[in-house]
């Protein structure tokens, strides 16, 4: 197998990664928005946390594309 | 730092980015957020006077208008002591008017039937010498024979005033008892003499009850006495109707 | 296009029709441009073909060689044209919040005001969050917020990656263009990237190879790149955002900060489950330098995926293009406002005491 290909497939796979993270922020914006629709009183609160919660789940998907460019540029 | 500088990441790339970001940010801390938080302060400082303001303002509003009521009520409650004192002066004044409009009246009534009263019994007495010359013309046609002038005086007496020598003839009739008011009726008006003769004899049955003389031509001659509840009728009137029952 | 004019007329009837008219004949132009378009498909670059800072031109050709070159770069250009415009803006903006400052009419209108309120908004976030050290946080969101907005939105105006030079193709280049004369010295583009293939033998061969290959071609530097697309750029407002959080920490508890990486505290007072506090503090210093790399990762990828997707999709079905812009502005504005937003929340969080948690 040609190394450039094995690179791209490698990157491809390193991205699989991704799905937990959405996942995750699936669940994350779901829960925010149950509890905006049952205290909209606390909406600004819930929110920061969201996002907060939201960056930390995405750090992961980042980490996946971090190995991915890696292994596309960088290999 | 191969794969760093492969990703395209160049120290000196790098520094001048920090550095322009830096200088960035002092800069648009200078022209921009300074005068921005000053004017957010002073715009919350104003907003937090002008809450205070009509606080306050409220506040004053509420009290005057306190003050307001207060004196409302007060004006009303003495409107209505002023409204109420004069409705019971113009009462007092219109039943004092009234009172004396109604003994004026009633003063007036009475002078003018104790008049009318008056006058007739000048009449009856007038017509009394009258009666008295037609009654003696009258039996000395019918009887032929004239009476002498005492005998007619004495009959006449007795049929007008019940008095028969010198003694009121009903008062036999009469039990001896008390009255607030003794009131003696006779056809015609008595004369002086027959008052204090009657007067005098009912003292002796009645006490000192007063004494009221009436006139009723009604009873054609007699006397009534009326002492409280008890009536003694020893009118003509009466004396005619018997008759008329023992004829029938 | 001729399909407005039939429509024109119709126009002058009612206020309440036109507006219904006049959208419909936008639309049937729409529709109309894009079929007669539609055979022309335009040859399209795609932007990903390296990560590297692409030297347009050496600055200074004059300096002595020792000390390396130093190249403008693409990113470098709409970095200096994104600075110009939030320069500007703040300029702008400065001069109407001292007019109001001065005349004490606090009410500003036109553009001054939308972006006034935009960073009122902002500060009121940052004070809800942080309390009083708002002041001090404030400046890094509203900054970052800006900076980045203004550099992420230029992905979309026409020209960025769409205009650059032409060089002949060297041995680093792996995909070319052929072009022709347009007007004056201008080139046009008139191929899609053609992969070129050096020679895998010696140099010698491969570069005879090469010469074969390239007649006619050239490499294609798009003159600006939009800065978010160059990790200096997300990597040093990373470093920035990261490293200020620390010294807030340190401004606001004092050496007491240190406590949340190195928790020996916890590992005297308990010893049982002390050791997993400590563990926990090791992990938060470990986060610290995984934040660097998220905040810039995150920038980067969005906006580098954001431009390759609106070149895909202008190469798949350029009239529905509109909607994926305004897609772009979305992400645009999000990730602007996140990265603003992290840095303030972590520079918030970096204020209070571990021991209030």
């Amino acid at each position: 197998m040609e190394i450039g290909a094995a690179k791209l497939i490698g990157a491809g796979l390193a991205m699989i990664g991704a799905i937990g993270a959405g996942l995750g922020i699936g669940v994350l914006a779901g829960g925010a928005v149950q509890g905006i629709a049952r205290n909209p009183d606390a909406a600004g609160q819930i929110q920061t946390n969201m996002i907060l919660g939201i960056a930390f789940a995405e750090a992961v998907a980042i980490y996946c594309l971090v190995v991915a460019l890696l292994l596309i540029f960088a290999v | 730092m191969d794969a760093l500088v492969k990703l395209g990441i160049n120290v000196g790339f790098l520094l001048l980015q920090i550095f322009a970001f830096a200088l960035l940010l002092a800069i648009l801390g200078a022209w921009v957020y300074k005068p921005l938080l000053q004017m957010i302060e002073e715009r919350r400082k104003k907003l937090a006077q002008a809450m205070e303001d009509a606080r306050v303002a409220a506040e004053a509003r509420a009290n005057a208008e306190q003050e307001a009521q207060k004196i409302l009520a007060e004006a009303r409650a003495k409107a209505d002591e002023i409204i109420r004192e004069a409705r019971e002066r113009a009462e007092e004044q219109r039943r004092a008017l009234l009172e004396q409009a109604q003994a004026e009246a009633e003063k007036l009534k009475r002078e003018a039937l104790a008049e009318v009263e008056e006058e007739r019994n000048r009449v009856l007495a007038e017509l009394r010498e009258q009666i008295a010359a037609l009654a003696v013309a009258a039996a000395q046609k019918i009887v032929g024979a004239s009476l002498d002038e005492q005998r007619q005086h004495e009959l006449l007496e007795e049929f007008f005033a019940g008095v028969k020598g010198k003694q009121v003839v009903v008062l036999d009739e009469l039990e001896a008892t008390t009255a607030d008011q003794v009131e003696v009726i006779s056809a015609v008006p008595l004369t002086d003499e027959e008052k204090a003769l009657i007067t005098e004899q009912l003292k002796a049955k009645v006490g000192d009850a007063p004494i009221v003389f009436k006139v009723d031509p009604s009873i054609l001659g007699g006397l009534v006495i009326r002492v409280g509840d008890q009536i003694v009728d020893a009118s003509v009137a009466r004396q005619m109707a018997l008759l008329r029952q023992k004829l029938a | 296009m001729d399909t407005t004019t039939p429509h024109d007329t119709p126009q002058q009837q009612g206020s309440g029709n036109s507006g219904c008219l006049t959208m419909l004949a936008l639309f049937v132009a729409l529709v109309v441009g894009a079929i007669w378009l539609w055979p022309k498909k335009l040859p399209v670059h795609l932007p990903a073909t390296k990560l590297s800072d692409e030297p347009l031109f050496n600055l200074f050709p004059n300096l002595p060689p020792d000390l390396g070159a130093v190249y403008l770069t693409n990113t470098l250009v709409a970095t200096v044209l994104g600075y110009a415009v939030v320069l500007i803006v703040a300029f702008v903006v400065g001069r109407s919040i001292r007019r109001a400052l001065a005349t004490g009419d606090y009410v500003i209108g036109g553009f001054s005001g939308a972006v006034v309120m935009l960073l009122e908004g902002i500060y009121n976030m940052t004070e809800a969050t942080a309390g009083k050290w708002a002041r001090t946080i404030f400046p890094y969101f509203a900054t970052i917020m800006m900076l980045v907005l203004v550099v992420n939105w230029m992905e979309l105006l026409p020209g960025v990656e769409t205009i650059g030079l032409l060089t002949p193709v060297t041995e680093e280049v792996h995909k070319a263009y052929e072009a022709e004369p347009w007007v004056g010295g201008i080139y046009k583009l008139t191929s899609d990237p053609i992969p070129v293939e050096h020679g895998e033998g010696g140099a010698e061969g491969g570069e005879a190879g090469a010469a074969a290959h390239t007649e006619g071609l050239y490499d294609f530097r798009p003159l600006v790149r939009v800065s978010s697309t160059d990790l200096n750029f997300t990597l040093a407002l990373a470093l920035v955002s990261v490293v200020m959080t620390q010294v807030i920490g340190f401004r606001a508890q004092g050496l007491h900060y240190l406590e949340k990486f190195f928790n020996f505290r916890a590992l005297f007072a308990k010893p049982g489950m002390g050791i997993l506090d400590f563990v926990v503090g090791l992990l938060e210093l470990i986060s610290e330098f995984s934040k660097i790399l998220s905040f810039s990762f995150r920038l980067f990828g969005n906006i580098f995926a954001g431009s390759v997707l609106l070149f895909v999709m202008g190469a798949l079905a350029p009239f529905i293009l509109p909607a994926f812009y305004g897609l772009e502005l979305f992400v645009g504005l999000i990730q602007a406002f996140v990265f603003g937003m992290l840095t303030m929340v972590f520079m918030a969080q970096a204020t209070h005491s571990h021991a209030d948690h």
